[in-house]
């Protein structure tokens, strides 16, 4: 699957960016170009140290200075979908490979490990809650993204020391 | 060819210029190496305290940021005390 | 890939190429913000463009930081550029100012 094909599949849904420059934008994503150049709406932008915010009607990035992009979990599962009509090829070409083309329900996953890796990940895709339409959708991601809001930054913080 | 084919729906750590280690299931990746990464945790290092996984879910990290990215025994892996892991936090990459 | 939407705004749903995602036309003669490369921050009224993101700007002015704090700007210190040329292969972001406010933390988890 394609990193862009996902990011094109998450459009009108909630994400976070956070920028090279530290900062990191809450919105929905309107749309996306092949460079990456996102176009978000509705958008709460944090600073580097995380104790300030702003809130934005709109904003457009630049691709190239995006660090990295999260997203709703559900998304992955949706591009499934057209990735079978688009990609027929990657497809037949993991096929070809053998082993691990069998669609990727590892039963491990982070609930496996014993260092705390099941906080709340695991059940997190199989569904429940999603069923209330986008703006409960939002929330979720609001709250999500909240908690990473405060606590990432600290998290940068304690690797810059 | 980059080799990372290989490396899909398994586990992968990733570096990150900003020096942050990210855990997950690599699903995809393109030419830039930007890659998706499912079911992701970071692993905070602390020198007081044991390792602090922070999970994250689905991320898309762009291929310009990214360090390394190294394949995971995940036997080995779950071996791991990771409470009782003490490391100094990596520094950015220095440009 | 060839299908160029001119002044077309169909918010990127089908099309994955087209000349651009982004269309500035309905900044212009509104006060934009826009944030650079290297952490500068400046805002103006948006008089044209080009497909490279090269920006004219009137009425500009920069929001100015702290020397020992560099990505912290103030919202308060400014100083006056007047028109200025915005180079587009360092711009970070672009938003209309219109709407742009600074708010309490709106995560804090009730």
């Amino acid at each position: 699957m394609l990193p862009l094909s996902l990011l094109k599949t998450a459009q009108s849904h909630p994400m976070l960016v956070e920028l090279k420059n530290g900062e990191t934008y809450n919105g929905h994503l309107v749309s996306c170009d092949s460079w990456m150049n996102i176009n978000l709406r509705d958008v709460i932008c944090t600073s580097k140290d995380g104790d300030r915010f702003w809130r934005m009607p709109e904003c457009y990035i630049r691709g190239s200075t995006i660090k990295y992009l999260r997203i709703p979990d559900e998304v992955i599962d949706m591009v499934k979908e057209d990735a079978q009509a688009k990609s027929r090829n990657r497809t037949e070409m993991n096929k070809n490979r053998g082993g691990n083309s069998s669609q990727n329900q590892r039963g491990g996953g982070g609930g496996g490990r014993p260092g705390g890796g099941n906080r709340n990940n695991a059940g997190n895709r199989s569904g429940q809650g999603y069923g209330g339409g986008p703006s409960n959708n939002a929330m979720r991601l609001g709250g999500a993204a909240g908690q990473q809001g405060n606590r990432l930054p600290h998290a940068a913080k304690n690797n810059r020391k | 060819m980059s080799g990372l084919e290989s490396y899909i729906n398994h586990t992968v750590s990733i570096i990150t210029a900003d020096g942050r280690n990210f855990i997950g299931t690599l699903k995809g990746f393109d030419q830039t190496i930007n890659i998706i990464i499912d079911e992701c945790h970071e692993r905070v290092f602390s020198t007081t305290s044991g390792i602090e996984q922070i999970v994250l879910g689905l991320h898309i990290i762009r291929g310009d940021n990214i360090a390394v990215i190294g394949l995971i025994d995940e036997t080995i892996d779950s071996r791991l005390d990771l409470a009782n892991i003490r490391g100094e936090p990596l520094g950015p990459v220095v440009h | 890939m060839a299908d160029k939407k001119v002044g077309g705004n169909n918010d990127g749903k089908e099309k994955r190429r087209k000349e651009s995602i982004l269309d500035l036309s309905k900044y212009l003669e509104k006060q934009i913000r826009v944030k650079f490369a290297g952490g500068r921050e400046a805002s103006g009224i948006l008089k044209g463009y080009d497909a490279l993101l090269n920006l004219v700007m009137d009425n500009t002015v920069e929001y100015l930081r702290d020397s020992d704090e560099p990505y912290k700007l103030t919202e308060d210190s400014t100083r006056s550029l007047g028109l200025v040329v915005c180079r587009g292969t360092a711009l970070v972001l672009i938003c209309p100012q219109d709407g742009v406010e600074s708010i309490a933390n709106p995560f804090i988890t009730q």
